[in-house]
């Protein structure tokens, strides 16, 4: 559980070499991980209203999904508090239910009209 | 009709009595004491009895009363006689009103009050109180008009009652309900306390004139005359109302009785010499109602409605457009005569514009074969001369000519009715000749000679004595350029008088000859007359003209004529009742507010304040105020018109008589072709018409067109650009509508954004 | 937001500052700027394809961004590791959404959250490093590419590859980059504010937890570590523990001495997240539960494969499973 972690830990080097939390987060380091997190979040936004493939579109709401997670477990480190890890947990495990309905129906969608493009459902026009 | 001259002895007894209470007045300051003495009109009133609202009220109970047999389908003459039931009683009561106010007084004003009709107030300032009740203010000067506009109405209605009987139904009572209108709306504009009960009866009269002008509402030339009547007062009716909205707002107030004391400071500044003391504002609204008067009194420019106001039957241009609406503007500029007075430059035009158009309508006249349009233009004519008057300062001599000129005019146009009525629509005097010696037209003929010689100003006619009292002024009073206008008068009396004689001469005198005209129809069981016709009904038109006979007038139109021409003589006697005042009638205004106070701004040369222009003391000095070619005019006047008169007598009587075998030519048309193109000119009215045409009425129609394109371009674009604007934007944002995620996911993801983005903005 | 009471000079002050705070992180809309250009340009067209452009404009801009960040505050920067594992999820990231082939796009995913679990392990949360690979990477991705590998048409003979025509052109790129822009904008403008409301917290010793795991820190267990550590002698017994600071109190020869509590009876972050999962969010783990297995049963559902069969055959069939050998049937199979 040790090797190299602590390296990875904390650049200052502290005596405790345990696993945890060495040292508070500065307010200005939480901001590179945010400002991350938005950019991959826009990223995958930008992709989903982009791209007309159904499956590549629900890739990038997973894409969506990773930044949040990465704000949470960046707050969680920042306020010393597990929390936000669990609930990248839940975070987890609900983007795989969804992952798995929306695929299922993607492949419904498929066989109905043996294509993948998104604009070709336009039942709801007008 | 009868107690009119059952007056006339007790009024000289009174007047005579009164004149030796009054002396002798020392010459020198006869004209101050006198004219001081005199001005009563602007004495305060006393309250007068009820009973005289019924002047007014009995023509509309004459209105109800035809109203009914409308509504009842009444189909006999009754509406006619309950009209001359109304209006006689109407003329008693004037005439009760008349004996009540000479037991008073002289120079007294009575009120009468119907009802307090506006009483506003927004303030405590002159100006911001309007007061107005409808009420009757009863001077002289408002029995001498409703005297004959009365007695004139009762008589014409009777006329009427024989004259439209062809039209018995429905239009007939159409007639005489607006004739008692019309009498209603003449004694509210005449007996009113105020302007606005003034501008009731003005507005009211020029509603019924465009009425009765009307009334033939199928023929398109009588509606388009009725139009262009109503339309070309309603012009006038602007500068009454503006000099009214004027009179209120310099004054404070519209009724007589508060108006004269607020006039009075005004005249004595003018008597004492100092003109410029009066402010623009109050020489400002006699020029006002100077344009109201002459579009109401057809002078120029706003006299060519008159002429073609003759669409209408004859009475009613008798009664209306010869002697008593027109009259209107005269009794307007009487009235407010001392605002007139006290203005530098309103009589001075009121005078040249008079003269200009009496000799204008007198040039027309000489070259119309329509006799009724040269009864029109002879009009129009003397009321030209009714306005000198006024500016001559002979406002006496001004109402004389209106009291006679009624009579007589009334009489001439009855009688071209009664000609018309007879020869089924004929007017044109080229196809109507020697109708006097035709059976039963007699008294037509009598009547007509007695109405051209007053209107010719034949030597001892009424006409002659009242036309003579204004061109003797014209030459007496120092106003800017009043010589010349005397000069005009005079050539216009001659000119006057050939027109006049050139009508009798070719149509009522000479070799016996008639064509019927247009409307020749059947005639009813109504018409009383006693001959026997044979003719078939439908045979009727030029080319059957012998077996046209003419139709003589019956009882009623005779009894008319001769009362009429009966009154026109006995008017001419009422010159020499009170002849320290040149006559009842004269009398009559200087006790009113119309009379002349001594004092006229316009007069020229310093010290005309308190001039001695007393004509009111009758043998006042004349010395250096104007002359006629070296004479004293008044002495000489009396002959110099009466040989003008008779050389235009004698020039008719030439050309159009002498020689003459048929109807159609004369002597006269072998000189036409010497004049050249002038007769044809005047013929054509000097295309004033024309001219009103292309200046006003064209560039109005092409300013109507362009707002008509305005309209429909910009207006209705405008809404129909609302209707197609949804259209447009709706055209552009449907596709976005499209069934497609894509857009639907950027719509939420761009919303979001947006939303955030403001979040963030808020919170800075 | 208050109103500017009085006097419009005020007023203009404050619309001064607005304006000065709009503009004032220059920086950031720059970098943003660029990137949103980057990302417009990047997204694949038919035509002109000018993605590596756009990549290179991508990163210009997230690291004008990041060195501005940085700029700001020279002495607080995050780990160096931070600057790689970001730029690789970054990059990724943009070449998942740009690749026109959805297997690529795919692979680039994982690479992606090969990149995101770096960040967590910086981020020292190592539970979850792992399990994002595992369950992300190993079984979400999987099944991406399984119905990926499903819903792609075959290639014909004349085409060696096809490449679908919805994949290849994206919809309305600009729209979508300049919301992009906008969104990241308003998201990231506090950043440079420098958000002050944010106090970091005091620091809490990571042992604190031991001291809800009583059966872990047993007297004897602490010896033995710190013994087979080296930390303390024989002989030397043990007095107290402190979670709190992260101590121990032990009695030695010369008297009692603090030495810190051992490395392998130190808390893990597993058993950190374990305590905070089961303490704090039980019902959570429930519910967590219920919705795994209505997804399963709903996928399950949902694809299966409708077979269509003729009437006459469906009764044939039936027939046949009731009349010869079906599970209940009397008669015996013929051979």
């Amino acid at each position: 559980m040790t090797f190299g972690l602590a390296n990875l830990a904390n650049a200052a080097g502290s005596t405790l070499a345990q696993a945890g939390f060495p040292e508070p987060m500065s307010t200005p380091a939480l901001a590179h991980y945010l400002f991350l997190s938005a950019v991959l979040f826009v990223i995958g936004m930008v992709g989903f209203v982009t791209r007309r493939n159904l499956i590549i579109m629900f890739l990038c709401t997973e894409l969506m999904f990773q930044a949040a997670g990465l704000a949470l477990i960046a707050f969680s480190r920042f306020h010393l508090h597990h929390t936000g890890q669990t609930f990248v947990i839940f975070v987890l495990t609900i983007a795989a239910a969804e992952a798995a309905l929306a695929l299922a129906l993607v492949v419904l969608l498929f066989r109905k009209k043996d294509s993948l493009s998104g604009e070709e459902w336009r039942e709801m026009q007008g | 009709m009868t107690t009119l001259i059952h007056t006339i002895p007790s009024l000289v007894a009174s007047l005579t009595g009164s004149l030796v209470q009054d002396g002798h007045a020392d010459a020198g300051h006869a004209a101050e004491q006198v004219g001081h003495a005199v001005s009563h009109g602007i004495a305060t009133p006393v309250e007068g009895p009820l009973w005289i609202a019924l002047i007014p009220l009995l023509p509309i109970v004459g209105l109800l009363l035809a109203t009914f047999a409308a509504i009842f389908k009444v189909k006999s003459k009754l509406p006619a006689f309950l009209t001359v039931g109304c209006l006689a009683g109407a003329f008693g009561v004037a005439v009760g009103a008349y004996q009540h106010l000479s037991g008073m007084a002289p120079g007294s004003t009575m009120v009468v009050t119907a009802f307090e009709w506006f009483d506003l107030s927004w303030g405590k300032g002159t100006g911001q109180n309007f007061h107005a009740d409808f009420a009757f203010y009863i001077d002289t000067l408002t029995c001498l008009w409703m005297l004959f506009v009365t007695g004139l109405a009762t008589l014409i209605a009777l006329y009427a009652s024989e004259y439209m009987s062809h039209d018995v139904g429905t239009g007939y009572c159409r007639f005489f309900a607006a004739f008692n209108l019309f009498v209603f709306s003449m004694a509210c504009l005449v007996m009113g306390e105020n302007l606005l009960v003034l501008f009731l009866g003005w507005e009211g009269v020029g509603l019924c004139s465009y009425l009765l002008i009307g009334y033939f509402y199928k023929k398109p030339a009588a509606v388009d005359a009725a139009k262009k009547a109503f339309i070309m007062n309603r012009i006038g009716d602007f500068g009454l109302l503006m000099g009214i909205f004027l009179t209120f707002v310099k004054f404070g107030t519209i009724s007589y009785p508060e108006l004269w004391p607020l006039v009075q400071p005004y005249i004595e500044a003018v008597k004492a010499g100092h003109v410029g003391d009066v402010p623009l504002t109050v020489s400002l609204i006699p020029i006002l109602f100077m344009i109201g008067a002459f579009g109401k009194s057809a002078q120029l420019p706003l006299y060519v409605w008159l002429p073609d106001a003759m669409e209408g039957p004859t009475p009613v241009s008798a009664l209306i457009h010869a002697a008593t609406m027109v009259t209107a503007g005269v009794y307007l500029i009487a009235r407010t005569y001392p605002l007139f007075l006290v203005s530098e430059y309103a009589l001075p035009i009121v005078g040249w514009v008079g003269a200009i158009t009496a000799l204008l309508a007198a040039t027309i006249g000489m070259a119309q074969f329509d006799i009724k349009r040269i009864m029109a233009y002879s009009t129009v004519s003397q009321l030209g001369y009714m306005f000198c008057g006024l500016a001559v300062l002979s406002s006496a001599g001004a109402a004389y000519h209106v009291f006679t000129h009624a009579f007589f005019k009334a009489t001439l146009f009855l009688c071209c009715g009664a000609v018309m009525h007879g020869f089924g629509g004929q007017l044109d005097l080229r196809k109507l000749s020697g109708v006097a010696f035709m059976k039963g037209w007699g008294i037509v003929g009598i009547a007509m000679l007695v109405g051209c010689l007053n209107l010719a100003g034949f030597p001892f006619t009424a006409g002659f004595f009242s036309k003579d009292m204004i061109i003797a002024e014209s030459f007496v009073t120092a106003g800017p350029g009043y010589g010349l206008i005397g000069w005009i008068l005079l050539l216009t009396a001659g000119l006057t008088a050939y027109y006049t004689f050139r009508v009798f001469f070719r149509v009522f005198v000479g070799p016996k000859s008639y064509e019927p005209g247009d409307e020749a129809h059947d005639h009813d069981d109504d018409h009383a007359h006693g001959e026997e016709h044979n003719h078939d009904a439908g045979e009727h038109g030029d080319h059957h003209a012998d077996h046209f006979h003419p139709h003589a007038p019956g009882l009623a139109i005779n009894l008319v004529l001769g009362i009429l021409a009966l009154a026109s003589i006995v008017a001419a006697g009422a010159y020499f009742i009170d002849t320290d005042h040149h006559g009842w009638v004269g009398k009559m205004v200087h006790e009113s507010s119309a009379n002349y106070t001594g004092s006229a701004a316009f007069l020229d040369a310093a010290g005309h304040g308190a001039d001695a222009h007393g004509h009111d003391a009758g043998d006042a000095e004349h010395a250096a105020h104007g002359s006629f070619l070296g004479m004293d005019p008044h002495k000489v006047m009396y002959y110099v018109s009466g040989v003008v008169g008779f050389i235009g007598i004698g020039a008719a009587f030439y050309l159009h008589y002498l020689g003459r075998k048929t109807a159609a030519t004369s002597k006269a048309d072998t000189l036409l072709p010497l004049l050249g193109p002038i007769p044809r000119w005047a013929q054509h009215k000097w295309y004033v018409d024309e001219f009103y045409n292309a200046v006003i009425v064209l560039p109005l129609r092409v300013l109507a067109h362009v707002f008509h394109a305005i309209d429909r371009l910009l207006v209705d674009g405008l809404v129909n650009l609302a209707g197609v604007l949804p259209r447009l934007v709706g055209a552009r944002i449907r596709p976005w509508q499209n069934g497609v995620m894509h857009g639907y996911a950027v719509g939420m993801v761009g919303g979001l954004a947006l939303l955030i983005a403001a979040v963030v903005l808020l919170s800075m | 937001m208050g109103s500017c009471p009085g006097v419009t000079a005020s007023c203009g002050e404050h619309s001064g500052r607005v304006l000065e705070q709009l503009t004032h992180p220059f920086l950031l809309f720059l970098g943003l700027a660029f990137g949103g250009v980057g990302l417009c340009l990047a997204l694949p067209r038919k035509r002109v394809n000018p993605q590596v452009i756009g990549a290179v404009l991508g990163g210009l801009g997230i690291g004008i961004v990041l060195l501005g960040l940085g700029l700001r505050n020279p002495e607080q920067l995050p780990n160096y590791n931070f600057y790689i594992f970001g730029i690789i999820a970054a990059g990724s990231a943009l070449r998942v959404i740009t690749h026109p082939r959805p297997v690529y796009a795919a692979l680039y995913f994982i690479l992606t959250i090969l990149a995101s679990c770096g960040l967590y392990l910086i981020l020292s949360a190592e539970f979850m490093a792992f399990a994002l690979v595992i369950v992300y990477a190993g079984a979400i991705l999987i099944t991406y590419l399984f119905v990926i590998m499903l819903a792609t048409q075959a290639p014909s003979e004349d085409q060696l590859e096809s490449l679908a025509e919805y994949d290849v052109e994206s919809r309305s790129p600009v729209v979508a980059a300049v919301t992009g822009f906008v969104l990241l904008a308003a998201l990231t403008t506090m950043f440079f504010k420098g958000s002050t409301t944010l106090e970091a917290p005091l620091a809490i010793h990571p042992d604190a937890l031991l001291a809800q795991m009583p059966n872990k820190v047993t007297p004897e267990k602490v010896m033995r570590s710190l013994e087979r550590e080296g930390t303390v002698e024989e002989g030397e017994s043990f007095v107290a523990l402190d979670p709190e600071a992260g101590t121990v109190t032990v009695l030695g020869l010369e008297g009692e001495r603090v030495v810190a509590i051992p490395d392998d009876l130190g808390v893990k972050n597993v058993e950190a997240v374990g305590f905070d999962l089961l303490n704090e969010h039980p019902g959570s783990i429930e519910i967590a539960g219920v919705v795994l297995l209505m997804a399963m049963l709903g996928a399950t559902v949902l694809s299966r494969k409708q077979v269509e069969f003729e009437e006459e055959a469906k009764l044939r069939q039936s027939r046949a499973l009731s009349a010869e050998g079906g599970v209940f049937s009397d008669k015996e199979v013929r051979p």
